[in-house]
């Protein structure tokens, strides 16, 4: 029972970062219908900036989201302006895939020419250390990043459930031909919405960095699990991440130590399989008008 | 289909197997008899999982390049290596040779990273006649093969790289020894058979398995492995690893508080500059790995060897990765074929290597029939954050640490 419940604790942990690295990737849906496969390039982009303000100039990652969130938040309402809005409403949904998996092989690129592909790792003081709970441990990184996942989410949610410009994305992802006509400028909402899910990454690569070791080759992975997170979670929907993001870690590590590590990938794809037949359109998703 | 279409289909089939087999024979003959530079054609993984060893590999490649172009050349040929990005992928390691060869008509291929990417490669050389001496394709899939072109560059074979360990361990006082064991291994053809055979050693000297398991290698998180592993207690850990789980591993075993009495890391802990840099320097003490190469050694070639890397990389002897030594071995080994025999041709090479013993800088190297060879590893040992080499005790420069200190000692 006690390896059962620490495997919850670091699964539940765990899934924390996932659900702040689908965020940003279901939040790009949700407003653009941009399936953006370039999330995981730009959280490892994140990560390797975090990585460098930590061994150049010694700032903690915690503390340099604040200066790489602003920075990617600028970096996604450029890349959102030169590559996405150029692309029709009608075929946007297909065509971004291919234009954000044009983006993620070109920071791909970019980072293993600067940084080569070596295994990176933000090893700060408190990386390998843990907190004694009533037997029950928890490494203080993933907790940190956990809360600061939980922090960024809430604060998304606050902005989009209370705000001015969250009504306009909420309006806009409800019925963008409609939002346009009540006077939303759907194209900048796009672009700030975009430059946001780019913020979120930066935050998200900061904490990967730390509980990973990252290259620049690992979006591949990343992009690969967020895509089903937020298919689980239901398209667009960010409740519906984060908890397909907690559900997806501790069934993950449940499965490790209770089955076999073998099985346990596989055990996912099957729950979800199973969810999906009983509800197509995830946990928290819409179902299209007209669907059955 | 009618019997004339039929005929019509067999025949075409008939002609391009044979002219693919003359194909094949006139590529593997004809090279080597040029005048221009001499091109050996090389995979190697800059990114995906071997990207780390890979780029040692390439470093010993080219420092190899370098010290035998200033040396007059092969055969008084400039060597011109080319190197090509296999991404650590099976599929892509096999459309490379089957481009350097038929597509660049290299002279010569030397082989890539890692038993999974070199049995593919090494099947493909067989096929166009080329050797295929390669430094780090050591795992038992490579070696079933039964292909005579391999030449496995190091001193053994990987699968007994955990042998020096074994021993080691038992021929402590039975009261030193560890009594129960645990084996979590990657599930790669490097990896997991020296884990299995490590674990079978074990077993029938009486020490318990209390856990084993395969974890698949798009498997980020370790942790609950490791707590897993922790749970059952064991006093030691033979952990099947390449680089990254390696390092993941060691990170949860902090992270979970459990310091094994023994722990033994096939591979990823050899790693003189990135193991430290990923895990920490103080949490190295008392690991243990194989190793085929160490800066001291006195093997043919190493102080030439050192002080060429040194001058070309900088840093120090202790920083070199053994996968660059094992890369340059390669290069010595064709160098020392051609001053021999006086030729590069790939059927003269295939037959030379096939007799005698060849002096690198993994030490002198002789192999069975399938490239297997016939020496032994060392068993190297993480010591005041530098990488020893401890048993057997004709090479050891330290007297093995056990059992392990606990976390950051």
């Amino acid at each position: 029972m006690h390896l059962f419940v620490q495997a919850c604790i670091l699964g539940l942990l765990t899934g924390g970062v996932y659900a702040l690295m689908a965020s940003g990737l279901t939040l790009a849906f949700g407003i653009m219908r941009v399936i953006n496969v370039a999330q995981g390039a730009l959280i490892v982009l994140g990560a390797f900036l975090s990585y460098t303000l930590f061994t150049r100039f010694q700032i903690d990652p915690f503390v340099g989201v604040f200066v790489i969130a602003p920075a990617m938040f600028v970096l996604g309402v450029c890349l959102q302006l030169a590559f996405l809005r150029v692309l029709r409403e009608g075929e946007r949904e297909e065509l971004s895939l291919l234009v954000t998996w044009a983006i993620a092989l070109g920071i791909e690129g970019v980072l293993s020419y600067v940084y080569d592909t070596t295994y990176r790792s933000t090893n700060t003081g408190y990386a390998n250390r843990s907190w004694d709970v009533g037997g029950f441990l928890f490494p203080e990184v993933r907790v940190f990043a956990f809360a600061l996942s939980i922090g960024i989410i809430a604060l998304l949610y606050v902005v989009l459930a209370r705000t001015r410009f969250g009504r306009s994305v909420r309006a806009t992802v409800q019925n963008p031909v409609s939002a346009r006509l009540l006077g939303v400028d759907a194209a900048r909402v796009s672009a700030i919405g975009f430059g946001l899910s780019a913020a979120t990454a930066a935050a998200a690569g900061a904490v990967f960095g730390i509980v990973f070791s990252f290259n620049p080759g690992s979006h591949y992975d990343l992009i690969s699990r967020l895509l089903t997170i937020i298919v689980l979670g239901g398209l667009g929907s960010l409740g519906g991440a984060v908890l397909a993001a907690l559900f997806m870690g501790t069934a993950e590590a449940v499965f490790q130590v209770e089955i076999s590590p073998t099985w346990s990938p596989l055990t996912f794809f099957v729950l979800l399989i199973a969810i999906l037949l009983v509800r197509p359109q995830g946990l928290f998703g819409v179902a299209a008008r007209g669907s059955a | 289909m009618s019997q004339r279409m039929f005929k019509a289909v067999l025949l075409l089939l008939v002609i391009a197997a044979i002219a693919t087999a003359v194909a094949a024979t006139a590529s593997a003959t004809s090279r080597g008899a040029g005048a221009g530079p001499i091109k050996i054609g090389i995979s190697l993984s800059a990114s995906g999982d071997f990207s780390d060893p890979g780029k040692a590999a390439k470093r010993g490649y080219l420092l190899w390049q370098s010290v035998v172009n200033s040396h007059g050349g092969l055969l008084g040929r400039q060597v011109q290596l080319k190197i090509v990005d296999d991404a650590s992928s099976p599929n892509q390691v096999v459309t490379n040779y089957q481009n350097l060869i038929t597509r660049d008509h290299v002279d010569l291929v030397f082989g890539p990273f890692s038993t999974l990417l070199t049995a593919p490669a090494a099947r493909i050389a067989n096929r166009y006649g080329y050797a295929f001496v390669e430094p780090s394709g050591g795992g038992p899939a490579v070696f079933q093969e039964k292909l005579p072109n391999v030449f496995f560059a190091q001193p053994a074979p990987v699968i007994n790289c955990g042998d020096p360990f074994t021993k080691f361990l038992l021929s402590l006082p039975k009261s030193q020894r560890p009594k129960t064991a645990a084996y979590p291994s990657l599930d790669d053809p490097f990896s997991s058979p020296i884990a299995d055979r490590m674990r079978s050693q074990f077993q029938a000297a009486g020490v318990k398995t209390v856990y084993k398991t395969i974890y698949p290698p798009e498997t980020t998180d370790l942790t609950p492995i490791v707590e897993k592993v922790a749970s059952n207690h064991p006093d030691m850990v033979v952990a099947g690893t390449q680089s990254e789980d390696a390092y993941a591993q060691v990170k949860a075993m902090v992270q979970l508080k459990f310091s094994p009495k023994f722990l033994f890391l096939s591979n990823g802990a050899s790693s003189p500059t990135e193991f430290p840099d990923k895990v920490g320097k103080k949490n190295t003490t008392g690991i243990f790995s194989c190793g085929d190469w160490f800066p001291n050694s006195n093997a043919p070639g190493n102080n030439q060897f050192i002080a060429a890397y040194l001058k070309k990389y900088g840093g120090n002897a202790y920083g070199i990765d053994s996968g660059s030594a094992e890369a340059y071995a390669v290069g010595q080994i064709i160098q020392a074929v051609a001053k021999k025999t006086g030729s590069i041709d790939n059927k003269t090479i295939i037959k030379t290597l096939h007799s005698g013993t060849w002096p690198t800088v993994e030490g002198n190297l002789s192999w069975d029939r399938y490239g297997s060879p016939k020496g032994s590893d060392l068993l190297v040992e993480w010591i005041g954050g530098r990488l020893v080499p401890v048993y057997p005790p004709s090479v050891a420069l330290h007297k093995p640490v056990v059992p392990k200190p606990g976390w950051g000692r």
